[in-house]
């Protein structure tokens, strides 16, 4: 045979060996309780997002107007969506085989960890994407439903793109130590602390200390600046930030040259004077976007290198 | 004869404990060899450095005529292998997981559709292909730990205490799935704690206490030698008065009694001597009915080797 055939016959069989880890692994995200449960999560949080203006409007007698920018302005999954779809899809895809002992068997067979690893990221992904478009689905037809016909739709695939890397992030954080940890319990912890930190963490840090440039380097949220549309006084809240991609992507495409302006909250000098928000810094929104691009690439690449090495160099003592 | 499996002074360590010392064992291939040892004699230990789990501490590792060190998955495709009390994903049904593990192989679908449906029936698991394997029991899921060891028609099968976990009938079944494979070619490496399993199913043995192989060989000369005599029972036909004097005049015969109809042979040779007594009395005209190994004293002369080993 030839070299050329060789290859060709090493590449078919690389393929099939991919599809049956992705199999392998799809067929348990599915089947997960977990998932059906941060889908349903997520469910709730959308329509309570359609629905409130709604009852508030017949509380008060307002009836809703027609906004053709609804859906698009409330785009962007927010950070406990990302995190739970990450959380439910990879906290135990590579401790839980340790734990329960069906890593043996597994890794026995001729297949190689690198591509076991790889199966089961693109396994998860595909299950997060499924997710993303039905939870946007719903979020497009009830925004027409409510707000009448919407502008602007063409860019929710770019959305959801921006939000599977966002959530892809997550999923390297816990892939990674659950590689390095092989414990589902330690690598749950470790997840939910290190989002509770760069949630609650952050929006200290940015509101009430000058370092909020520091955030734009660490995952989650980052800081909330202000993009100003020229000589309107009406400024859009914008929060930054690896969590914030699908947000930061749409402001983007529709205002290419906005600026961001970050602002630092000052309590007045007495109790009841009113907090009073100081201008820190501003830059270009193109910026903001390639550097939550670069920073969201570096942890995913970084993280998901630690947990192949770690996979790879792992011994099966159980 | 070639080796399937060869191990060169092969060392672990789990820290301070050292569960494979410096073991050397030789597996011819197309042989049933029980790997033999009490519990923490370090069988599961040297299992999975053969089949790629773990990495040797020293020594070296020859399966199926490459070194395991650097092979990894090109020798893994011809190794089936059932790990000791086999665990399988609950949310996966029988057939989904031998798919899967079938896919991995590389065998085209039609061909894995065949061969599952054959091992399901071999191993007992017909009609049950279709449930979770969450809903398996322990016994089940051992059944389908043997399917999916023979599912690519490995060169060489690892069993690791196939019989644990398995009702009587389930171990009669695995006993007859293993002679079965055995006859067409196949090497199987059974670990075992248990002599009985192994002198029932077994061609040659090595028996292992705390990581070091004490004994190495076919099965009949190495019962012979742990046994230091072996003591036959056996029953002819008719013509019992002609056949004992003929046994009594065999070389390697120490003593012969009658009990009931019965005759009670001992030997001091370290060998297997059913086969010399068969072709003898055949010879002599006579018919053998029952012919018995004393089992008690062996498992004895097993447990002391051992002991003395400990001490
Ligand atoms: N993961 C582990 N960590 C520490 N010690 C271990 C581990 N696995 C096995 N051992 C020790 O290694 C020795 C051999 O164990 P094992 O290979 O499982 O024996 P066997 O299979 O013959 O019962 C025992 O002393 C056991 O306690
Ligand atoms: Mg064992």
């Amino acid at each position: 045979m030839s070299g050329e055939n060789i290859r060709e016959m090493r590449r078919l069989k690389m393929t099939t060996q991919l599809l049956a880890i992705i199999r392998y692994e799809l067929l348990w995200n599915v089947r997960k309780k977990k998932l059906l449960g941060a889908i349903a999560a997520a469910f709730i949080i959308t329509t309570l997002t359609l629905a409130l203006p709604v009852i508030f409007g017949s509380v008060y007698n307002r009836p809703i107007k027609s906004d053709p920018n609804y859906v698009i302005s409330n785009s962007g999954s927010g950070s406990l969506i990302l995190f739970l779809f990450a959380l439910v899809t990879t906290m135990n895809s590579i401790s839980g085989e340790f734990e329960s002992g069906t890593i043996i068997p597994l890794l026995a067979k001729p297949i190689s960890r690198t591509l076991i690893l790889t199966g089961k990221i693109i396994a998860a992904i595909f299950t997060v994407l499924a997710a993303y478009s039905l939870l946007y689905a719903y979020l497009v037809i009830g925004g027409i439903i409510l707000y009448g016909p919407q502008d602007n739709l063409n860019l929710i695939p770019l959305c959801m793109l921006g939000d599977m890397l966002s959530t892809t992030v997550w999923m390297s954080i816990i892939l990674a130590t659950g590689a390095l940890s092989k414990n589902t319990t330690l690598t749950t912890v470790i997840g939910v602390i290190t989002f509770l930190a760069a949630n609650i963490g952050t929006s200290i840090i940015s509101f009430f200390t000058e370092g909020a440039w520091i955030l734009h380097y660490f995952p989650g949220n980052g800081a909330t600046g202000y993009i100003k549309t020229l000589g309107i006084i009406r400024s859009l809240n914008l929060s930054t930030g690896t969590d914030n991609i699908a947000k930061i992507i749409i402001q983007y495409m529709l205002n290419p040259s906005a600026h961001v302006t970050y602002v630092k909250i000052e309590m007045g000098g007495t109790q009841v004077s009113p907090p009073i928000f100081r201008e820190l810094y501003s830059e270009p929104l193109s910026l903001v976007l390639f550097r939550a691009l670069v920073v969201a690439a570096t942890y995913i690449t970084a993280l998901l290198l630690l947990a192949w090495y770690a996979f790879k160099k792992t011994q099966v003592l159980e | 004869m070639s080796l399937a499996i060869e191990t060169i002074d092969l060392t672990k360590r789990y820290g301070n404990i050292v569960a494979v010392n410096k073991l050397n064992i030789r597996v011819k291939s197309g042989t049933i060899h029980g790997f033999l040892g009490p519990n923490g004699a370090g069988k599961t230990t040297t299992i999975k450095i053969l089949v790629g789990l773990l990495r040797p501490d020293g020594g070296r590792v020859i399966v199926l005529g490459e070194e395991i060190r650097e092979s990894g998955p090109k020798v893994q495709s011809r190794i089936g292998y059932m790990p000791e009390l086999p665990r399988f994903p609950k949310h996966l049904k029988g057939w989904e997981l031998l798919d899967i593990y079938g896919q991995m192989y590389c065998i085209p679908s039609q061909e894995r559709k065949s061969r599952i449906r054959r091992l399901l029936e071999i191993v007992g698991l017909k009609g049950r292909e279709n449930d979770f394997i969450g809903e398996y029991s322990k016994g089940m899921q051992q059944r389908l730990g043997i399917a999916q060891a023979l599912l690519s028609e490995p060169d060489l099968v690892i069993l690791d205490e196939p019989s644990i976990g398995l009702d009587p009938v389930g171990m009669v079944d695995v006993r007859e799935i293993i002679k079965d494979i055995a006859r067409k070619g196949v090497t199987v490496f059974i670990s075992s704690h248990l002599l009985s399993e192994v002198e029932q199913t077994c061609t040659h043995v090595s028996i292992i206490n705390r990581g070091v192989c004490l004994a190495e060989g076919p099965l009949g000369d190495i019962i012979g030698k742990i046994a230091g005599s072996s003591v036959l029972e056996i029953e002819v036909a008719e013509g019992l008065d002609k056949i004992i004097n003929i046994v009594r005049d065999l070389p390697f015969v120490s003593a012969v009694q009658v009990e009931g109809s019965r005759l009670i042979i001992e030997s001091h040779v370290r060998e297997d001597i059913r086969p010399k007594i068969s072709r003898a009395i055949t010879e002599a005209g006579g018919t053998i009915i029952y012919m018995n190994m004393r089992m008690k004293r062996l498992e004895e002369a097993f447990i002391r080797l051992i002991r003395g080993e400990d001490r």
